[in-house]
Order: structure tokens, then sequence, then C-alpha cells
């Protein structure tokens, strides 16, 4: 394995968990969509820090995108709140207004100007050997894998020390508050990680493998276990087999590595859906058994 | 679960996995990548038989939609040399390779062009499309070949006495591109297109150009271009739109009907090479090929 692979699988391996372990609260939370949904509210953020700075450089886009994703998430935590909205029906009322609003933006103020996610924020997973930093003369690794490896440690740590809260805010949010839980802010704290990971992994390998990789392995991991705990180590098992499998893969097909490393973790679901069907019949696949209720709190 | 063995199982998989890599091949020749088939053609003209020149984008690929395979990292890796348009045509892309030159030898061809001959669309944004302007490109083109025959001394009277010669080529192209398009009686020249690629086309050759989208090829059009087009071309009672090979036509397939609507008989003047060209191997899969197409294909349909 050259140091490039190693990089780009590196990188990618890190995201796929940090997306997958987010993934499963969102899952469980009925808010599987939000990484799509924040792939699109950016573009207002993208436009507007366009418009003030006259530039398109990265990290200006980064910081109007970040501030844009996390106020995306924190609308849709209001929305669904106060206004009681169903969960999937406040990000699309969120997100939709503020990719209009950033179209809009756009139309009327830059209109004949290249200004798009797809082509000023989103990373190539390709290209990250080709950023990497130097130390003296030794190629070091891109500045987004350092990114990538301290978001996965910030997850990871916030995870582990507040299993327990996540675990109770997420499945029963009202024995949370009966126990003095401020489930609000746990629930806050939890988007404003995945908004952040989010926007900061778009920056570094764009948005299909971040959008996918929130959704499909715990989605798959969530078939296979009833317990909060096996189900997290399982999709980030899922997010890095799929990860380093869809590296090889788009190497030896010579192909998109984020569309390949999507299609390996989508294997692996439909492995799990048939695994789940024909070893484990007991449960069998029904409305009341489809929900957050398969899955107790342990 | 039992641990043990998804960790076996974990250690065989990367095991598996780090075994599948290829062993390196020694390279003999200079190797250039280029970002888009242009540039592409360009530096083989410069280099000859000297270089062997990979073009990343293929024949008909947007430069704004492109996406890298894994491959691609290997031949920017591999290549001595990379080249490619500049003012963020690549997307971010460009801002990588802009970094990347601090480690090798990367050049954009934007560079050889002066500042105030480019066309303007923001404060600070500059239209990309450099080259439907034949001497506007021949710019770029001997900037490229400067650098080259810097990067390789071992064959810089080759690449500097190809490069005399293809000059004369674009030369005599520019000039072939102005007499054609004077046949046409100046109130009929305007090209209508579905992507606004040929700014500086029209500002180069005296024709006036309208196009229903912006420049990105994301960004969407408005339902008052369309009207404002179709009104445009009713009152100048222009022969022929045209399409672009590297876009989809469904826009221009709009203004059609809403200009047919009004009693006003324009046709589909054909299809224009705008961001990549031909097929390899054809006439047009060449710089000088695709411009001499699109010429062709402009005189035909509004004379």
């Amino acid at each position: 394995m050259h140091f490039s692979d190693f990089i780009i699988v590196f990188t990618a391996s890190c995201i796929a968990i940090t997306c997958a372990l987010l993934g499963c609260f969102l899952v469980l939370r009925k808010m599987a969509m939000m990484g799509d949904a924040i792939s699109h509210s950016v573009l207002p953020g993208i436009a507007i820090a366009y418009l003030l700075s006259n530039s398109r450089d990265s990290w200006v886009m980064l910081l109007g995108a970040t501030a844009f994703g996390i106020l995306t998430t924190l609308l849709i935590e209001q929305v669904h709140q106060r206004m009681r909205v169903q969960e999937d029906a406040s990000i699309g009322l969120v997100f939709t207004a503020f990719f209009s609003i950033g179209v809009i933006i756009i139309s009327a103020y830059a209109e004949n100007i290249d200004l798009d996610q797809e082509c000023v924020l989103y990373g190539e997973m390709v290209h990250l050997p080709l950023q990497s930093l130097y130390w003296g003369k030794q190629a070091i690794g891109p500045m987004a894998m350092y990114n990538a490896v301290v978001m996965l440690l910030l997850v990871l740590t916030a995870i582990v020390l507040a299993f327990r809260r996540l675990q109770v805010c997420t499945f029963d949010p009202g024995f949370a508050v009966s126990l003095g839980i401020s489930v609000s802010v746990w629930h806050y704290l939890l988007m404003s990680l995945v908004s952040f990971t989010t926007v900061v992994s778009f920056e570094a390998v764009g948005a299909i493998l971040v959008v996918a990789f929130l959704v499909v392995p715990s989605s798959a991991a969530f078939l296979l276990t009833q317990r909060l705990s096996h189900m997290l180590v399982l999709a980030a098992l899922i997010a890095l087999f799929s990860a380093v499998g869809g590296y090889y893969l788009a190497y030896w097909l010579d192909a998109s590595i984020a569309g390949c490393m999507t299609c390996v973790a989508g294997l692996f679901f439909l492995v799990a859906f048939l695994s789940q069907r024909l070893l484990n019949k007991t449960i069998p696949l029904t409305k009341e058994n489809t929900g957050t209720k398969a899955i107790g709190i342990n | 679960m039992k641990w043990p063995k998804i960790f076996i199982w974990c250690s065989v998989w990367l095991a598996f996995m780090s075994a599948c890599t290829q062993a390196q091949e020694k390279k003999e020749r200079l190797m250039v990548v280029c970002t888009t088939g242009m540039l592409a053609d360009a530096v083989q003209q410069i280099t000859g038989p000297d270089a062997e020149v990979i073009a990343l984008m293929g024949p008909g690929v947007d430069p704004h939609l492109y996406k890298a395979t894994q491959g691609d990292l290997q031949k920017l890796q591999d290549a001595d040399i990379i080249v490619y348009n500049g003012l963020h045509l690549e997307g971010k892309m460009s801002e990588v390779l802009e970094a990347l030159s601090a480690h090798k030898t990367v050049i954009a061809a934007s560079d050889g062009i002066d500042p105030s001959s480019l066309r303007m669309l923001g404060a600070k944004v500059s239209d990309p499309h450099i080259w439907f302007d034949v001497k506007l490109w021949s710019k770029a083109v001997a900037h490229l070949a400067k650098q080259l025959s810097q990067a390789d001394t071992l064959h810089r009277a080759d690449y500097l006495q190809r490069h005399q010669m293809y000059q004369r080529e674009l030369l005599a192209l520019d000039s072939l591109v102005r007499t054609s398009l004077s046949a046409i009686p100046p109130p009929q020249r305007v090209l209508i297109t579905a992507h606004d690629a040929f700014g500086y086309f029209g500002a180069a050759y005296q024709m006036e150009v309208r196009g229903l989208q912006g420049l990105s090829t994301v960004s969407d059009y408005g339902l008052n271009d369309v009207t404002t087009l179709v009104d445009f071309i009713v009152e100048r009672k222009i022969n022929a739109i045209f399409t672009e090979t590297s876009v989809s036509d469904k826009s221009i397939q709009a203004v059609l009907q809403g200009c047919n609507s009004k009693g006003h008989q324009v046709k589909l003047g054909g299809s224009l090479y705008s961001d990549a060209m031909g097929a390899t191997g054809t006439p047009e899969g060449t710089y000088s090929g695709m411009v001499k197409k699109n010429v062709e294909t402009i005189v035909n349909a509004l004379l």
C-alpha cells in the first residue's frame, strides 16, 4: 500500500466511522436525511460568503457553509420541537427554504459566476494526497486527514462520555425529562456535532460519502442488533469495511472513489437485510418491529 | 458477538486489501497531464513525440461536472508536469493544483494572458472559457511553450520550433474564422446558445452572444430569461439558435417552441463544441478542428 493510498483510505475511514456513529442516532431519531439536508442548505452560506468577500477560496466557502450548516440543524430542531412538526417534515421545510434562498441570491447577484457546492466546497478524495503538508521534505498527509482524526475523536469522546444520556434522550425523551435530563440540550449538542462534522467532511471528501455514510451503515447495523452499543460498533465496522473495500473497488474499476465506497456500503446493507431475513426469522419485518421500538434501553 | 473473532476478520480484510497494490513501472518519456482536451492538444502540438500527453477530462466531458476517478490520482502523481486552465474552470481542483505548484511543475494556461484582456464577471472573477478567441488562446499556448521548454531543457529547441509552427497555424486559423464569419451580415451576427461559453468568441469576432444559462452548468435559467430571449429572436428575425455538445439542450428547446408559437420560424442551427472537444481521431478531436467545425456550423445556419 502506497502512502497516497493510505492517506485516502485512512481519511475516508475516519470520516466514514464518524458519520456512521452519528448516523445511528439520526436513524433512531428518524432524521437520517439530515446529511442530505445540510448538503443543500449550505448554498446560501456559500453565496453570502462570496458576496461579502468577493472570493471563492476554500476557507471562505467553508466558513459560510459551516455557519449555515449549524443554523440548519438548529432550525430543524426548533421547527420540530416548537411547531410540533414531524422530524422528516421539519427537515424538508428547513432545507428547501434555505436552498431556495441560495438559488435566489445566486440568480440575483451572481448569475454569471460558477458558484455552487459542487465547484467551490466539495472536496475530492483523489486530490487528498496532492494536498499533503510537508515536514521538512517529508510528506505527512493533508490537513483534511488530521481534521478527520480530530472529528472522529471528538465524536467518540462525546458518545462514550454521554452514552447513557444520549441513549435515554433518543429512545424515550419523556422519561429523560422525568429524570431531570435536559433533552433539548443533548439534542442540540448532537445536532451541532452532526452539522459541523458534515460540513467539514464535505470540504474534505465531497457530499456523496457523507450523506450515504450517515444513513447506510447505521441502517444495516439496525437490522442486525437490538442494542444501541452493538449498533454503534457494527455501524462503525461496516463503515470501515465499506471505505477500505470501496477504495479497492474504485482502484479495480478506475471509478469515482466516493461512489464505490457508497456502493460497497449498499452491498453491506443488502447482506445485513438478507442475513436478517434468512437467519433470524424470529423477528419478522412488521411495522411494529421496524421502528425504534425494536431496540430497547439495555 | 465475539470480539476476538471480529478483530481477526478485520485484520484478514486489511491484510488482503493491502496485498492488492501494484508495483510501479518506470517511465522514460516526459509525462504531461492536462485537465481539458484543448490543453492536451496544445501541449501535444508543442512537445510532439517527446512527451506523453494525457487529458483527465475526455471528449464531451463538461469541466463543471467532471468527477475524478481513482486512476486520475496515479496520473497526477506520475506526471512530470501538470497543465490546467485556471480561472476556476476546474473548480476546487484549480486550488489544489495551485497549491501543488510548490512541489511540482504546475502550469496554468491562463497565466499567459494579460489580466486586462480577460472578461470580468464579478469584482474578482473572470470568464474561464479562454479558448474560443484564437488570438487569446495563442497567448496561452505561448505561455505553455515557454514553461514547457523551461521544464524540459533537453528538448527545448524542438519545443520552441514546433511552437513557432503551431503559432503560424493558429494565426491562420484566426484569420480563417474572421473571414468566414464576415460573410454573415452584421444584423444577423447573433450567436444564441444554451450556455454562456462563447463570451470571448463574441468579443473577438464581433458576434453578439446571448445565452440562456449562466456560466455554471448547474445554475438554472429563469422564466424571464426565456421570454426575453424569445422576444429578442422574433424582433431581430434570427434564423437559427444552437445547442452544445457538453450541455443538455432542454433550455434551448424551450426557446425554440416559444419562437414558433409567436409565428417566427427559427431553426436549430446545430450543435457547437463548447467546453470539450469531439472524439479523438475525428477532425473535431483537435482544437483547430473544433474551432473550424463551430464556425462552419454557425456560418451555415445564419447565412
